[in-house]
């Protein structure tokens, strides 16, 4: 074997360190699905998907997850309902009617920029703040029907502060999606006599569907994985509070306004940090959880390669 | 860029209004070119709201913190008593003393803790991305970043809660250890335990933005080192680095502003207790319980009823603003520096 130079050797070295920083960082990856899925697989029967949490010292009685996962649903959808007219029309206004040069976009970006990067329990903190004050007393109604102060914890309340939170990440992704649109199909468009919001609606919006809804998956996945904001803004209850039969379809409004949980506010309940101690359905709902936040990143993948092999 | 602007399509507003003319309706309704001006309007607002609803948190959360701002300036931020000014708050709606001290210590040390772990193994793990994995272990390691950016924070506190803290206590926490420091709790949820957890939190921001940035330095540079004969880490070292820098540092702000915020997880497995680990102890310092900024909004969340108590929680908000402005402002600075340097536009992986 040919003697190494020191030049040689240590290139090897450091090399050999970036290989090592890889495979610890796979391996950690690795190793919190592979915890997840040893300790939490062990919980999940059929009754733990279709009973409620239950205030109990003895794990074996503590309930199932059917209402957190119910409240990350509602949230989840609440909150894309509430972010998705506003982010849109954010993102086609800065994609299409802006000019870089003006102050006034330098000053919206630079805002966006900096929701983005604030911490969500800040969020959560100011959202109960802002939705204690009596003027948004229809939004959560559990005070007790004391008309000179608001609860200020509800899935409303969750949904909008949510809708916030995620606000700059849905613009960012939706505008590059629209910017993504090659320039022939507006010219197109354009040769064709529509006017600009016309082009905009017909032409641009349908070629970026698919960026636009990865934007809306991401957004889920922000809203489920998020536990700051829920434990503030939507109430430590475990269960429903708005109504006892909460799966009924007309007592939707009731749900709405009452509090619950979501199943990252039920794993951080039932952790041994939490009251409810209960560290198997914690691993079960945190099994659950992650294969949600799986699936998701999933299928923006998937959205993502449909793309680039439409584009070829 | 939008079409007519570039095709310099600027009409007079004699033009505007002989076109207007001939659009609008003979009912008077709206024509299209009225159409055309509700929904640019419309769009405007939205876009200028989102980029707004920033300065409404800010001034929210300062209003709420005025209180305690007013009495106390920031005398707070350097007085050491938390959690008993907490307590004492409950029953005397006199006490404006807060000390916010042992909560900057708790979240400078984890942070520090968790980028001494998560910058180095991130650049490595960068470099091994868009340097030399094959394109087969590249897709792996990427999904593996981004799944690990994904993971929520809770699951990293239940993870560490169950796993790191018994291997911190059970490694470094002997019963002799306990009996010589009975002023703290030394049962594994310790500064080491938050920042080892943190570091894994932080890592995806390191990995995929420094990544993105080594990959916009051109190949050209690549093929200058290697074909001097330099070795492949020479080359990465001398000729890639240097100009992906702006961008490594842009992703180790991204990734600080992450764990100064990150609440819950700390909440886990940090410790409960606003404490500033004793120095003089040597490494038991690393084994005490400390608290940070943000997982004092969530652990002293219930006194939001008593107004002294929600002023403070509101301050240490304010004091989270601040920072994060300023890491947002940084970053910025950081990406353009890039720019520069490479001459391409990378965007933000994250």
């Amino acid at each position: 074997m040919a003697r190494l130079s020191f030049a040689h050797v240590r290139s090897r070295f450091w090399m050999a360190a970036c290989w090592v920083s890889a495979a610890v960082v796979l391996a950690v990856c690795a190793g919190i699905v592979l915890a997840m899925a040893a300790r939490g697989i062990g919980a999940l029967e059929p009754s733990f998907f279709t009973t409620d949490p239950q205030p109990s010292f003895e794990e074996s009685l503590a309930g199932g997850i059917r209402a957190p996962l119910a409240g990350s649903v509602i949230l989840a959808v609440s909150g894309i309902l509430a972010v998705f007219l506003p982010s849109l029309g954010a993102a086609i206004y800065l994609a299409e009617y802006m000019d870089e040069q003006k102050l006034g976009t330098r000053a919206i970006r630079l805002g966006l920029e900096v929701l983005a990067g604030v911490p969500s329990v800040v969020f959560g903190f100011w959202g109960l703040a802002v939705f204690s004050q009596p003027i948004f007393a229809f939004l959560s109604d559990s005070a007790g029907g004391d008309a000179t102060s608001a609860f200020g914890r509800s899935f409303l309340v969750g949904a909008l502060v949510m809708a916030v939170h995620i606000l700059p990440f849905v613009v960012k992704v939706m505008e590059e999606a629209i910017r993504a649109v090659p320039r022939a199909l507006r010219e197109a468009g354009y040769a064709l006599g529509l006017t600009k919001w016309r082009m905009i609606k017909r032409v641009v919006l349908p070629s970026a569907a698919p960026g636009i809804v990865t934007a809306i998956v991401l957004g889920l996945g922000l809203i489920v994985g998020d536990t700051a904001i829920v434990w503030l803004t939507v109430g430590g209850t475990m269960t429903m509070s708005g109504a006892d039969a909460w799966w009924l379809p007309h007592n939707w409004l009731p749900v709405l306004k009452g509090t619950g949980s979501t199943l990252t506010t039920f794993i951080f309940y039932s952790s041994p940090a939490g009251e409810g101690n209960a560290p198997g359905k914690a691993y079960g709902a945190a099994f659950v959880l992650l294969a949600l936040v799986v699936a998701l990143n999933a299928f923006v993948a998937w959205i993502g390669r449909q793309r680039s092999i439409k584009a070829q | 860029m939008s079409y007519d602007r570039m095709e310099g399509t600027d009409m007079s507003s004699s033009q505007e209004a002989a076109i207007r003319l001939r659009f609008s309706r003979a009912d008077g309704s709206l024509g299209r070119l009225g159409t055309e001006k509700l929904v640019e309007r419309a769009l405007a607002f939205s876009a200028a709201s989102s980029g707004a609803a920033i300065l409404f948190v800010i001034a929210f959360v300062f209003m709420k913190a005025y209180p305690l701002l007013a009495r106390d300036g920031l005398a707070w931020l350097a007085r050491a008593d938390w959690d008993g000014a907490v307590m004492e708050a409950w029953w005397n709606p006199d006490f404006w003393r807060f000390g916010a001290l042992p909560l900057l210590v708790g979240t400078f040390a984890t942070t520090t803790g968790a980028l001494m772990v998560a910058v180095p193994l991130g650049v490595g793990c960068a470099i091994i991305l868009s340097e030399v994995a094959p394109p087969g272990l590249g897709r792996i390691l990427a999904t593996a970043v981004r799944l690990l950016s994904g993971v929520p924070s809770v699951i990293f506190g239940l993870v560490g809660l169950t796993v790191v803290v018994p291997f911190v206590q059970k490694t470094f926490i002997t019963e002799e250890l306990g009996l010589r420091y009975v002023d703290v709790p030394l049962d594994g949820q310790s500064l080491l335990a938050g920042s080892l957890v943190l570091a894994f939190m932080i890592i995806p921001f390191v990995v995929a933005v420094s990544a993105d940035a080594m990959r916009s330095v051109p190949e050209s540079y690549r093929f200058g080192g290697l074909a001097l004969g330099m070795t492949k880490w020479r080359t990465i070292a001398k000729l890639v680095i240097p100009p992906a820098l702006p961008g490594i540092v842009a992703g180790i702000v991204l990734a600080t502003a992450r764990g100064i915020g990150e609440a819950i997880a700390m909440a886990m497995v940090a410790g409960g207790l606003a404490n500033i680990p004793h120095l003089d102890r040597g490494f038991v310092a690393f084994l005490e319980p400390v608290r940070t900024l943000a997982s004092a909004i969530v652990e002293n969340g219930e006194g939001m009823s008593v107004l002294q108590v929600e002023s403070a929680l509101f301050s240490l908000g304010a004091t989270l603003l601040v920072v994060s402005v300023v890491t947002s402002i940084l970053a910025r600075a950081a990406f353009s520096r890039l720019r520069t340097k490479t001459g391409l536009a990378t965007e933000r992986a994250i």
